[in-house]
């Protein structure tokens, strides 16, 4: 085996699968980030009459149970499916045959996901019946259905992927480590298709927390506005199919971008709270760029973390002045202000827009900016898609856990 | 530097477990047979399921982390952060030394705390929502542990969790040295953790995986096993900068393998199983005649264990006949995102003084069952024809994930 060579293996994105709250499908999804669509209405899926926040991004009108064709849907939680169907979406947009990969080995087929909080809804059911007395009825879905690595199993469960499998439960930047560890396995030589992204469901305990910390807006997100209230908890999948170039074109494959590199560090300061100089995102940027072999000025868009937190935003801002100069020129929007935070999904979902901006020449918009906030002095695509090429995006998440990672994205000519 | 294979050293061991807290107890209890099985104290059992499991007691966090507040942190986070001081100290990574030069973490977790999840989700229902901790919401991320770790140790390098069933453990251990090995990070903590809690306890209980008595891994009577906790981590560190540091080798991660079981439950055959074996000993740059004994992942359950024998037989060949193996599940019980950890440490002791410890309470094996090389007999390996150079631990979980790791004795190997 010519392991250099392999290592030496360009990575590319060739499908992109999106279950969004303001739609399912690459084109659907893509098209509504560009028209500005809002996935933000009152929560539904539990009461939050008790709450100080009322507000969240669900995924509506789209039931992913169809999508779930060969594994048992009885036996399997709601992130689970959503990532079956993103992962059944991504393989389609590549032009692979799910139901038979004629092109892969199985055995060279891998599966990279992150998730925040698993199957939490299958926690929910297990407290449900505990309050209730109602022990006798728990079965075995604590360990059988909640485990957050069943979201990785049962994508490959579905498709009959049997190389690489892992789940990379790095909370809110879960879908960039997924990415990174997909694209580690596909240089290395490990498998010859990987899909990577993440999914979370929405649930009250993610809920709840988030508005414990007062973190939630009250009705809409507005990254990096003057007067932006919050976050938005959301839910949702992004999966994107990873191949070596050399594959991708030899089966006349679509090729979005390239993967280029990527960063990862860890404040080791606060669970919750960014490190005040921004530390930690200042390191994944600088690394990834490394990696990447490029420097700030080669970046034509920056997909933020962007959550609408007065405090992410801020820092977020100061850490990307570090890297790309005090008044950065580069586009950097966030998403978050249409889709709200899908958690696990929110980096694979942010991973597919850098993706298509490189592809489309087209950047999505932060949406909801009335009044710019001096501490993130940049330009953040007001409330409007614009048209601009984009040759290398950027894509930055941080977590709880103090978890940083950046991933590069280039135009492939 | 992306292109240059490195090598991966360890320098360095931690371990909070039901049978000691340093590897040195750890492979010392192993090789006596004991067994890490007492009554379940640290939650109420309600009268559910087998009484015993494999309980790290006492554990008195204070004594390894001093008196910092330990109020914020889970249990999960205090046995990882307790096995990472150890293994910090072990390999001489003092503070000043984590201040200068970057350390990272790569955990393997099944788990992280469910527990921390349903108690927070519960007082949310019980009192209502405005009475939750938000330090329960910052610990019921399932990456809560390792940033829990960072934060007290002082980690700023890569941080990350990964999630595998009850090959986790071992999956960070391999995922970190392809970091090391690719010129990603230069010095990492990994292994991984997992806490005994009522929430998993009553799954495994009802999903008909548990032991009633002690388990007995490969035995024809085996009917389950017995669940246990703990933190393992191995300091694993580029060969370069282990040099020159001056720091004391222990081993050496030579290679590793992963595979997925895509078949449905009850469909497996062993061969993802045979598959990594395949992979890690290439990647290793090894043959199965090279492998002086082997740490199986069997636990005690009734297919599992038997699907684990039929992949190392088809996987080793002829070397299948004959090789030493063990089975520690058998006195550690089932730590899940911990067990692959568990199991690196203590076969590093076997690869020191050459016992390996005997499968505990193993008299008989199924007919047709392919390994002879199983015994509830401790066997000193140093005497034997190969003498011992390379350990193959295989780590399996129960929802299809598959990883084998080749872990080599410094002055043998690849090299």
């Amino acid at each position: 085996m010519d392991v250099s060579g392999r290592r030496s293996r360009r990575v590319v994105v060739t499908g992109i699968g999106l279950v969004t709250p303001i739609g399912a499908g690459r084109q659907v999804a893509w098209e509504g980030l560009l028209a500005g669509r809002s996935g933000f209405s009152p929560v539904s899926l539990f009461d939050t009459s008790r709450h100080s926040a009322h507000i969240g991004a669900e995924i509506r009108g789209f039931d992913p149970d169809p999508w779930v064709r060969r594994i048992d849907r009885s036996r399997i939680g709601r992130a689970s499916k959503l990532g079956v169907a993103a992962a059944r979406m991504a393989l389609e947009d590549a032009g692979l045959d799910p139901d038979s990969l004629d092109t892969v080995e199985p055995e060279r087929a891998g599966v990279a996901m992150g998730t925040t909080s698993g199957e939490p809804l299958e926690v929910e059911k297990f407290n449900d019946r505990y309050i209730a007395g109602e022990l006798d009825q728990v079965g075995d879905e604590i360990v059988s259905v909640y485990p957050c690595s069943s979201i990785a199993t049962q994508i490959a469960r579905e498709l009959g992927f049997a190389g690489v499998n892992v789940m990379i439960p790095t909370a809110c930047a879960a879908g960039n480590y997924a990415l990174a560890h997909a694209f580690d396995a596909l240089r290395a030589g490990k498998a010859d298709l990987m899909l990577a992204g993440g999914s979370d469901a929405f649930s009250r305990i993610t809920y709840t927390g988030f508005a414990r910390l007062g973190a939630i807006a009250p009705e809409r997100c507005q990254p990096f506005d003057k007067n932006r209230k919050g976050m938005i908890p959301g839910e949702g999948a992004g999966v994107l199919v990873l191949e070596p170039l050399d594959r991708a074109l030899e089966r006349g494959a679509t090729v979005y971008a390239e993967l280029v590199g990527y960063g990862l560090s860890c404040d080791a300061h606060h669970m919750t709270a960014a490190h005040p100089q921004g530390d930690g995102a200042v390191r994944a940027m600088e690394q990834a760029l490394k990696d990447a072999g490029l420097g700030p000025e080669d970046v034509g868009y920056v997909s933020a973390h962007g959550t609408g937190t007065p405090t992410n935003d801020k820092l977020e801002a100061f850490a990307i002045r570090r890297v790309f100069g005090a008044s950065p020129r580069v586009p950097i929007s966030s998403v978050k202000s249409m889709i709200g935070h899908t958690m696990g999904a929110a980096s694979a979902i942010e991973a597919a827009v850098c993706s298509l901006a490189i592809h489309t020449g087209l950047v999505p918009p932060t949406m909801n900016m009335e009044e710019p906030d001096p501490d993130c002095d940049f330009d953040c695509v007001p409330n409007a898609a614009r048209e601009h090429r984009v040759d290398v995006a950027m894509n930055n998440a941080y977590a709880f856990g103090g978890n940083n990672a950046s991933v590069i994205f280039r135009r492939v000519e | 530097m992306m292109d240059e294979v490195r090598r991966v050293l360890i320098t360095g061991a931690g371990v909070i477990s039901p049978l000691g807290d340093t590897p040195a107890k750890l492979h010392e209890a192993l090789c006596e047979g004991r067994s890490g099985f007492k009554p379940v104290e640290v939650f109420a059992t309600n009268g559910l399921g087998p009484q015993t499991a494999g309980e790290v007691r006492p554990f008195e966090p204070k004594s390894y982390l001093g008196e910092r507040n330990l109020r914020p942190v889970d249990r999960t986070a205090q046995l990882l952060l307790a096995a990472a001081q150890r293994a910090l100290e072990d390999s001489g990574w003092t503070p000043e030394l984590r201040k200068q030069r970057e350390v990272g973490l790569v955990l393997g977790t099944n788990f992280c705390s469910v527990r921390t999840i349903a108690e927070f989700d519960r007082r949310g229902l019980q009192l209502g929502p405005s009475y939750v901790s938000p330090f329960d919401f910052a610990n019921s991320v399932i990456n809560a542990a390792a940033g829990q770790t960072a934060i007290w140790h002082d980690l700023r390098g890569v941080n990350s969790t990964l999630s595998a069933g009850e090959a986790s453990g071992l999956m960070a251990i391999a995922s970190a040295a392809d970091l090391i090995r690719t010129g990603r990070a230069d010095a990492l903590l990994a292994g991984g953790v997992e806490e005994l809690c009522f929430e998993s306890f009553l799954g495994f209980h009802r999903g008909g995986k548990l032991t009633g008595g002690d388990p007995v891994p490969f035995d024809a009577r085996r009917d389950g096993f017995a669940l246990a906790e703990g933190a393992a981590l191995l300091m694993l560190e580029d060969a370069e900068s282990a040099a020159a540091r001056g720091a004391r080798v222990l081993g050496e991660i030579l290679g590793s393998g992963s595979t997925f079981d895509a078949a449905s439950d009850g469909a497996s055959d062993g061969m993802a199983v045979a598959r990594a074996i395949r992979l890690a000993l290439e990647d290793a740059g090894t043959a199965p005649e090279e492998i002086g004994c082997l740490s199986a992942s069997a636990n005690g359950s009734v297919e599992a264990d038997r699907q684990e024998a039929r992949g190392i037989a088809a996987a080793l060949g002829t070397r299948a006949a004959d090789i030493p193996v063990t089975a520690v599940k058998s006195m550690l019980g089932e730590a899940v995102g911990a067990s692959g950890a568990f199991q690196a440490v203590a076969l590093l002791g076997t690869l020191n003084d050459g016992r390996l410890p005997g499968i505990r309470g193993l008299e008989s094996t199924e007919e047709g069952f392919p390994l002879s090389g199983v015994s509830a007999q401790i066997r000193n390996l140093g005497e034997t024809r190969l003498g011992l150079r390379l350990g193959l631990i295989n780590a399996i979980g129960s929802g299809g994930h598959v990883c084998a790791v080749v872990l080599g004795r410094i002055g043998g190997g690849a090299a």
